[in-house]
């Protein structure tokens, strides 16, 4: 039974899975990009009271909130970028080849550096939450105080980032999924 | 008696399935387990590695201090996941083990391994990213936001975690070339 239900999928699935692929090769595409963008663009300057003693007057400091002062959100925009160009890349590489050259080899290669791309994606997620759930609740062992008080824009920004970061290292999830599925659909 | 009402029945008669050369499977198999082995070593090392951790200071305005990984959210996460790592590959070692007695279950194996290896995969590279993205900052502090360096005072601690993330690097390499095993094997059993 089992044998014949495959077959019958084999039939028809080519042309599918050529298209669900491209579908979340631009999904891919399009989440890391905004995500890209919007930690890009966000910055806020706020004006920050600080008491030291209350004998003295209070103080209005200016401080501004950068993703450049942050290391992990350095490398969580420059891997959402490179996910991005990637993704770009490839579904370029992907419509153009799909005639004419082994499908096989192909999806082989492809698979293979969506797995890299989704790892890279997943640490530089990982990094960036690490680091917002810092600025959110700060850390009292060692004296880290949370920002997101002050910031709230920026850490709304970043929230919503991370999220869409998050849906296009799943869309990568799913690519590596789908060609396993593939290439284990195949006629033996 | 399936073959009379289905009208797919030519192909289902010749679908008895060749079996596959034995010796190329074991081989792919022996290295399969190779890898899995290496990936319960290298998680069961990094968890080990920072739960004894625990470093106690005199720091001096504040008293006794103690730094362990409980304090950080970051360093709980990893801790768990790479636990979750070293469960999986003890399963999946077992698996691999059966494949070679029992070479007929291999291709519906490696799709399951596949699957499940990138997923491994996923949760092991965000554990690094998080504890890196965290021990960085404890590294080399963030003036900032005013977030002091740590590992100037907690110095036995900071190494732990550094050896601990480059073990847990070295895992998630070893669940890549894993994947990439499965997908070239099943890769190899079409026909060219």
């Amino acid at each position: 039974m089992d044998g014949v239900r495959s077959d019958v999928k084999v039939v028809e699935s080519p042309r599918r899975v050529r298209i669900s692929d491209a579908f979340l090769r631009l999904f891919a595409l399009a989440f890391t990009l905004v995500a890209a963008v919007v930690v890009g663009v966000s910055k806020e300057t706020e004006i920050v009271p600080i008491t030291i003693t209350p004998s003295l007057p209070t103080l209005h400091l200016q401080f501004t909130a950068k993703w450049q002062y942050m290391s992990a959100f350095v490398y969580f925009l420059v891997s959402n970028a490179i996910a991005c160009s990637y993704a770009a890349a490839s579904l370029v590489y992907s419509l153009a080849v799909s005639s004419s050259f082994n499908q096989d080899a192909v999806v082989l290669v492809l698979s293979i550096l969506d797995l890299v791309i989704m790892a890279l994606l997943f640490s530089a997620n990982g990094a960036a939450a690490a680091i917002g759930v810092i600025g959110r609740d700060g850390n009292s062992h060692v004296q880290w105080r949370k920002v997101c008080d002050m910031f709230g824009g920026f850490c709304h920004h970043f929230t919503a980032a991370l999220v869409l970061s998050l849906i296009g290292s799943s869309a990568f999830l799913l690519l590596v999924a789908f060609a396993v599925l593939g290439l284990h659909k195949k006629p033996k | 008696m399936a073959s009379t009402d289905k009208p797919t029945d030519p192909e289902y008669n010749k679908e008895a399935p060749p079996p596959p050369p034995p010796s190329a499977t074991v081989n792919c198999f022996a290295f399969d387990i190779t890898l899995r082995v290496l990936l319960f070593a290298s998680a069961l090392t990094a968890v080990v590695v920072v739960v004894t951790s625990n470093q106690t200071k005199f720091i001096p305005p504040l008293g006794f201090r103690e730094a362990k990984f409980k304090h950080s959210p970051a360093l709980v996460y990893f801790v768990v996941a790479l636990s979750v790592a070293g469960l999986y590959s003890i399963i999946t070692t077992l698996a691999s083990l059966s494949v070679i007695w029992k070479p007929h279950l291999s291709t519906k194996f490696l799709l399951h391994f596949a699957f499940w290896d990138v997923l491994i995969l996923g949760l092991v590279a965000s554990a690094t990213g998080a504890a890196g993205g965290v021990a960085y900052i404890g590294l080399k502090g963030n003036d900032h936001v005013m977030w002091n360096k740590i590992c100037n005072k907690y110095d036995k601690f900071c190494q732990h975690l550094a050896g601990s993330l480059a073990v847990s690097l070295f895992a998630s390499i070893v669940l890549v070339l894993l994947v990439w095993l499965s997908v070239y094997s099943l890769h190899r059993r079409i026909p060219k």
